[in-house]
Parts: structure tokens; sequence; C-alpha cells
């Protein structure tokens, strides 16, 4: 069979597989809560593989994920909104309509987010290690209080209104506070999570990826074969940013999700979060950043849920003193801490679970 | 070895004429001078080699010319060109490679993925490929080790893989950095024999060394660095009967 039949064929199925996952999610999974937490860990899997760029192929140091993710929840909140009121504010957010609305938001959210990971990209320049991890925290926290401290209420013509209008530390509900559109359903969500996966495998094993990972293992080399160290690292944070701005449009537009979005939602934690899901999975591993994602999703939930048993509210009635919450932190960081002595470089390395084309290293006989 | 290159035309100095020119060269870190003006030519042809002892500012002069430190005065001509204001990956556009110093590979990369980053800036299939058996008929060994992770080389096959992967861009002029450095004598024979035949190949070889003797067999001519200035210069043969010479770096 010629090539390209089987690619199509291939790219069929998987639509189909995201339509499916449209009209299937509600009905699989009727409870929303966990309907919640599977549409939480599509939208991790695209927030972990678009950090592995940066941290992984580039092997830079980003821990401010947030900021893109941020930006590109608030800019496809106001776009898909804004889009949805032209509609006439329909109640249902139909599948139909979503492909009215879910393209411009995501192309939006990852314009802007790609216009910050230039500018976050330059100091990448010049900044190693520890520096640039410090600007990259900078320059999240920036966004997220710039729009905390911002009050819709603050006197006209002030910045502090102009931002305002994004909700201030409120947060963000759309027109006259009437909930953000949520079209991102089971088809873009997992259509989503796929050509992530897909865009990255290419990625990674495209003579663009190995030219980033000449770049990381030795930079003077790296410029001695001719690949110009300033436009790779500069395009990884772009590439990085326009994923992370898209994720930030899925979580943002998630069907089930609330219909706001809050500073608060992108503070340091949230980029914490993406770099577990990256270096647990393993740094530079496509399928270790899709697992990360995942597990660091559902884990953060089963720890939660386990707090609801009963024999744990008993506990907790019995020793009112004992902060369980602070426990929840504890047993978390615990598994964590045993994963990283029992493999240190994450749970794949750099491996794949599949060969690439370009398949991983043999080690020495 | 096949030197032909997909896109870039011959050199447009003839052999044996001036292909790499540097004048009244002057680099400096920060405030500190590491060339203090030096004077250097390289003929189409030659292997040349630049001698001196730690600091003196051979590896300096080897970066400046692959555009890796910027220039502080003076000039670097390559065939005709004044190569200020070029990238250095333009530079290897234009036919100038580098092997840095230290063994410089891609440790996680395998040896294949290296080599064939070598081949980055024309990413021509056939030629890489061809380029790839010439590499190993250079070292057999690497060739037994194509799929395995740079970084689990020895000191000396990395050596090879870095000199390897520098020759699949097909350079005209090859900068070789220190190329002896910290490698088993018996590997630094092979090495420097491999540089012997790349040169017979028509591909111009500018080379640091501190191993003088070795350095001094192997190049037609040799510059003797000190402090950032020229202290010496001439045919290899000469200086290694030159008493200062054989008191300074021959060890008497």
């Amino acid at each position: 069979m010629p090539s390209w039949i089987k690619r199509g064929a291939l790219a069929l199925a998987l639509v189909a597989v995201a339509v499916a996952a449209e009209f299937a999610m509600p009905v699989i999974i009727p409870d929303t809560a966990w309907r919640v937490l599977v549409q939480q860990a599509l939208v991790a899997v695209v927030i972990a593989l678009s950090l592995n760029v940066i941290n992984g192929m580039a092997g830079q140091f980003s821990i401010g994920h947030a900021g893109f993710v941020g930006i590109g929840a608030y800019t496809s909140a106001v776009v898909a909104s804004h889009m949805h009121a032209r509609l006439g504010s329909p109640t249902d957010y139909s599948f139909a309509h979503s492909f009215m609305i879910v393209p411009p938001a995501i192309i939006a959210a990852g314009l802007v987010a790609a216009v910050f990971g230039f500018l976050l990209g330059l100091p990448s320049l010049r900044l190693k290690g520890d520096y640039l991890a410090i600007v990259t925290l900078g320059f999240a926290e920036i966004f997220r209080l710039l729009i905390a401290t911002s009050s819709p209420g603050a006197p006209e013509g002030t910045l502090s209104h102009t931002i305002g209008q994004l909700g201030g530390q409120q947060g963000y509900g759309g027109p006259e506070d009437r909930g953000i559109a949520q079209y991102a359903g089971g088809f873009w969500l997992v259509g989503g999570a796929i050509t992530a996966i897909i865009i990255a495998w290419r990625l990674k094993f495209s003579g663009w990826g190995r030219a980033l990972r000449a770049l990381r293992e030795n930079e003077v080399a790296a410029a001695a074969v001719g690949v110009d160290p300033t436009s790779y690292k500069v395009t990884s944070f772009v590439i990085s940013a326009i994923g992370g701005g898209i994720a930030g449009a899925l979580l943002a537009g998630m069907r089930d999700g609330t219909p706001t979005v809050q500073p608060d939602q992108f503070n340091f934690f949230f980029s914490f979060d993406a770099i577990t899901m990256v270096i647990l999975g393993g740094s530079g591993s496509v399928s270790g950043a899709v697992l990360g994602g995942i597990f660091v999703t559902v884990t953060n939930r089963i720890i939660e849920q386990l707090q609801r048993l009963d024999s744990v509210e008993a506990f907790r009635i019995a020793h009112p003193d004992v902060d369980l919450n602070a426990l929840r932190m504890v047993v978390y960081a615990a598994v964590l801490v045993a994963l990283m002595v029992m493999r240190p470089s994450g749970v794949f390395g750099e491996r794949e679970i599949i060969k690439g084309r370009r398949g991983p290293a043999e080690k020495p006989a | 070895m096949r030197t032909a290159h997909p896109t870039r035309a011959a050199p447009k100095v003839a052999v044996g004429s001036p292909l790499l020119t540097i004048s009244k060269l002057k680099v400096a870190y920060g405030g500190i001078k590491a060339l203090k003006g030096i004077d250097l030519e390289v003929r189409r042809g030659e292997i040349v080699a630049m001698i001196g002892a730690n600091g003196a500012g051979k590896t300096t002069t080897l970066k400046t010319i692959a555009r890796l430190l910027p220039i502080a005065e003076g000039t670097i001509t390559y065939d005709g060109t004044d190569v200020g204001p070029l990238d250095t990956e333009d530079l290897v556009e234009a036919g100038v490679s580098l092997v840095p110093e230290g063994r410089a590979i891609f440790g996680g990369l395998t040896v294949r993925e290296n080599l064939e980053l070598g081949a980055f800036n024309h990413k021509d299939k056939k030629l890489m490929a061809e380029t790839i058996e010439d590499v190993i008929g250079l070292f057999p060994r690497i060739g037994e080790r194509m799929k395995q992770e740079a970084g689990t080389l020895s000191g000396g096959e990395q050596q090879m893989l870095a000199i390897g992967r520098a020759v699949m861009a097909r350079p005209t002029l090859l900068l070789l950095d220190e190329p002896s450095l910290g490698i088993a004598p018996k590997l630094v024979q092979q090495i420097f024999e491999a540089i012997a035949a790349i040169a017979d190949s028509g591909t111009t070889i500018l080379l640091v060394e501190q191993n003088t003797r070795l350095a001094l067999k192997y190049a037609k001519r040799a510059y003797v660095l000190l402090t950032g200035e020229i202290a010496k210069t001439g045919e290899s043969k000469a200086l290694a009967e030159d008493p200062e010479i054989q008191a300074l770096y021959l060890g008497g």
C-alpha cells in the first residue's frame, strides 16, 4: 500500500477517534467530576509536551510555563466568549458551533503566547541554568500579578482599569460575567492531545530536533557544525510557548470545567506541576511527557479523593490538629522522591515506548 | 577521501596561495588581552601548526577564526572574503570547519547522529553516506560503534568522532584544536595519520597542538605563540632544529 494511503487512513482513524470522544465521553463517563479529570489529563498532556521542548529537548530550564498557559487561557477565553456572544449566546455549546469558536480561539492563544515566547527566548541567549529559570519564573509571576492586582473598578484610563477588564483577582467570566464559552469537548481535547503528540514526535526526530539536542549537548560544537544557537534557542521558546498557549485555550474552554479563568490558577505550583510531568516521564521523551502529564493529574486527584474516605474522615475528626491537606503534599512529594531515587532520569529517560525512525541509542555491548 | 561539495565552489585562490590571512588580530576577554596583534597565513593545501604554552592564545585564535569570539581589532580574510561580519554557521557554509578542543562531541546522541549533524550545512543524503564511508575508512573504530551513544566512547574515539564530524561538512579549511589532548599515545598516532590523510585529499589544515614534536612532524610550517604574540615562525624542519625551540618546547 502506498504510504500516502496509509497516512491518510491513519489520519482519518485519528479524526474518527476524536469525533467518537466528543460523543462518547459523556456516555462512558457520566460522572462530571471524573470527566473533568480526564479532560484535565488531556490538557496536561499538551502542557507537558510543550514544556518538554524547552526543558527536555533544548535543555534550557523554564519554571514559568504557567505564564504561557495562562496567556493562552485568557486570550482564548476573551476571543471565544465574544464570538459566542456574536452567535447570540446559545445556551448549548453545540459541537457544530465549536468549529466556529475553537479554531480562532486556539489560533489567537497560540499567536499571543508565541509573541511572549519570543520575548522570553531573547534572554535565554545570554542566560543559562538557574539564571534563565529565574527570568522565566519572573515572567510568569508578572503576568499573574498584573492581572490579579488590576481591578475593573479602578478609575478609567488607568492601566489597572484596562487590565481589570480581565476580571482582576476574581477571574474572567466572559462579557457581563455570563461565563466563558466552553466549546472544547472531547473532540478538541483528544484531537489536541493527539496533534500535540504527533508534532512533538516529528519535532524530536526531525533535523530540527536533532540540532536542538546537539545544542543542548555542546553549544560550541553545535555552532561549529553550523547550527545557529540564537535562532534555535529562540525558536524552541516560541514553539513551547505556542503549545502552552494552546493548552491554555483548551483548559479555559474545557467543556466540563469551570466557566472562568483566574490568575491564581497559573501560580508557581502550576509551573511546578508541569516541570514534574516532564522530569518524571523523562526529559526529552515524548512518551514520558504524555505519561507524566496523565500521572501527575491523576495522582493529584486520587490523593484528593482519598481524603474523602470514611476512615480518613474518622481520622480527621479524631485528630483535628493534623492538617491533612499538608499531608497530601507530603505523600505526593514522597512519591516523587521515590521515583527520582529509583529512576534519576525519569521513567523513560530520553527513550520512547516505540522506536522512532532514528531509534534510541544502544548501550555498548 | 572525497572532498567535492554539492553547493560550494572550489576556493578562488590557487593551491599554494594564501587561503586564510590574519592581520594584526587583537582579541580580548573583558579587559584581558588574549591576542596582541598577530599575523598568520595559511596557504591552500598546507598543514600549518600553532604551538606554544598554555594561555599563549592558540585556542583563542582558532575560536576567533571560527567566529566564536569577537574580533577586537585586525582582520581575518578567508578566500578573499573578510570574515568579520560573518557568523559561525556562514563560515561553515563557506568551508571552514572547527574541531573544538576537549572532544566536543554530542554525548547523548549516537555516533551516527553526531556524524550526520556534521553534514548539517548541506544535508545531502548521498554525500552524507559517502562521507560516512570515508570517515569509517579513516577511523575503522568509529564504524564499529555507529549506534552507540557517543558519550560512551573512549577519549581517543571521541576525538576521532569529532574530527570525523568536521570532515562530514567537506571543509576546505579544517581547524583542529589540540587533537592529542588527553589521549592514549597509540591513538594519537592514528589520529595524526588520519589528519595527514585528510590533508592529502586536498583539505587545508590549521592545527593547534601542545605536543610540539608531533606538530612539527606533521605540519609544513608552524607559528610559535607566546603570550598573545607570534614569537617565531618558519618551516617546521627549521623550527625543530632551532635551539631555543628545542630548549623551550622539545625538552632540550
